[in-house]
């Protein structure tokens, strides 16, 4: 069951200085009451690391306990994802694009003056984690390949049934022929047995 | 002294000369008696015949190195030309070509060391001519062999790179796939140059330039293993683009794929089709027996049920019957 645990959008700065965070949004549901105090604590020092670490322009992944983080720095926005080891490296960096695309409509370069941590919640990002759980969501290659499986599964189950009919008609084919032989039969010996009998 | 080569046609009989020349000179010396004067003279010719067999020495080491040169060059040589599509000894000719290289390079500053010597005793001991144009004439010699073997080499580099080339070809021709390799490191090369820094990149051609050409395949990879700071993040980049191309690359066959069976489907369908006409063809025959089957029928059916002729028939029968009974019986 793949996962997303965490994503977070932050101002990566030249370095020295340590990323700010501008959103985030995660899903502690699976942590008991008292642990998600020291888990957001863990998120938040881990996605500052990685993404003071990821050079603009590029993109990264890191295994750390049992998550992949990937982080995608672009032109100084960073863009982090806290998932499980079995989501799809590819749909990760297509969904960290979509959240950059979104945030820099929503918000455009206002990032650029922020110089504390952004408290306020971004709700396009809470909505995104619970919609991109499932990774073909996020993915468009994904769902179409999905989709298109599906359609070949469809495809292969009408050849049989096709083939079924071309059996059945085979079938039907033999026995009118041979009706229309009887009846051919039954139209002869009828007019004989008419021609046979003006004596008596 | 050694002979130079087996191919030389100069056998060094100097020392031979300067052995006599030196006996001849001390019963010279002798017959004019033992001074100190005397035995100044002796000292040049002693240290000139030092310098002598310094330069012989060294000589003759640099001819038997020409010579052992040749030997491996001849060897690299045979090993250019048996190269095949598949056994390819690269690993073998790689080592003989840097080791061939290194030893025309030394030899080239021993022979420069050796006319420079030659120069400077000459210039400063005034020995006879005959030393100054034997010295000259060796040295120019051993300069005349070695220009040879390095051509020589060049000549087996160029014929290694054109049988790579032929091979590259042949190997183009039989599979799409293979040729993916070799042209993969120049791929991978062009992200590498547009992404890392400037250093590397420049770093990287150069040394490629310098050395030999025929490395030229191999080089690359070395030098991406060797570029370890970008070599971290740049794969991930490579890896995401790849692993894009390969998705689209599987949509597009499972499409592929798919307008497959459609026209297979098409095509059972069509069949079918035809089938099925001639199953109605087969039905609307039998349907036009059955009918006039029936029509037969019912004609019989008429003509049985309203035939005159009987009765009238019947009638004669009886009244014949009756007649021969009366006749018969009255």
């Amino acid at each position: 069951m793949v996962k997303i645990t965490a994503l977070y959008v932050m101002k990566c700065s030249p370095e020295g200085s340590d990323p700010i965070i501008l959103a985030n949004a995660s899903d502690l549901s699976s942590f008991g009451f008292f642990q998600r105090g020291s888990v957001r604590e863990f998120l938040v020092f881990v996605s500052r690391t990685v993404s003071k670490r990821t050079p603009p322009g590029q993109r990264q992944s890191v295994q750390h306990a049992e998550y992949k983080v990937h982080s995608y720095n672009r032109n100084g926005v960073c863009a982090l994802g806290f998932m499980d080891d079995h989501y799809p490296v590819r749909s990760a960096f297509s969904l960290l694009n979509q959240v950059l695309d979104e945030y820099q409509k929503n918000f455009g370069d206002s990032w650029k003056t922020v110089q504390a941590d952004n408290a306020e919640q971004w709700p396009y990002l809470d909505e995104a984690l619970t919609r991109f759980q499932d990774p073909a969501e996020a993915d468009k290659l994904l769902k179409v390949q999905r989709e298109l499986d599906e359609t070949k599964i469809i495809i292969h189950k009408t050849i049989d049934s096709v083939l079924e009919r071309g059996v059945k008609l085979d079938s039907l084919v033999e026995k009118s022929s041979d009706l229309s032989a009887a009846s051919q039969m039954f139209y002869k010996q009828a007019k004989r047995t008419n021609q046979c009998c003006t004596v008596l | 002294m050694h002979a130079k080569s087996g191919n030389a046609s100069i056998r060094d009989r100097t020392q031979e000369f300067l052995g006599i020349a030196e006996r001849v000179k001390k019963s010279y010396c002798s017959q004019n008696g033992p001074s100190s004067s005397g035995s100044k003279p002796e000292e040049p010719p002693r240290s000139a015949m030092a310098m002598q067999s310094e330069f012989n020495r060294r000589a003759s080491k640099i001819g038997f190195g020409i010579h052992q040169t040749s030997q491996k060059l001849a060897k690299l040589a045979k090993l250019a030309k048996r190269t095949s599509v598949f056994d390819d000894p690269t690993v073998e000719i790689q080592e003989l070509t840097t080791v061939i290289k290194q030893d025309i390079t030394a030899l080239n500053s021993a022979v420069v060391d050796l006319q420079f010597l030659s120069n400077s005793r000459n210039e400063r001991e005034h020995i006879s001519t005959d030393t100054t144009t034997h010295s000259t004439t060796v040295v120019d010699d051993l300069k005349n062999r070695l220009m040879s073997a390095t051509k020589e080499f060049k000549d087996v580099l160029t014929l290694r790179t054109e049988n790579l080339k032929v091979h590259e070809n042949r190997r183009q021709l039989f599979s799409s796939s293979v040729s993916k390799n070799p042209t993969n490191p120049f791929i991978r090369q062009r992200p590498l140059a547009s992404k890392s820094a400037a250093s590397t990149s420049a770093a990287s051609p150069l040394p490629w330039a310098n050395g030999s050409q025929v490395d030229g395949e191999s080089q690359p990879l070395l030098q991406q293993q060797q570029n370890q700071q970008q070599q971290q993040v740049v794969p991930i980049q490579d890896s995401y683009m790849q692993s894009r191309a390969e998705a689209l690359q599987n949509v597009e066959s499972t499409i592929h794929e798919l307008s497959s069976i459609f026209n297979q489907l098409a095509t059972l369908v069509s069949q079918q089709g035809e089938i099925a006409i001639r199953i109605d063809e087969n039905m609307e025959d039998t349907v036009a027996n059955v009918e006039g089957a029936q029509g037969a029928l019912l004609k019989y059916l008429n003509s049985i049920s309203s035939n005159r002729w009987l009765m009238i028939k019947i009638f004669f029968v009886l009244v014949f019957f009756l007649m021969i009974f009366l006749f018969f019986v009255a």
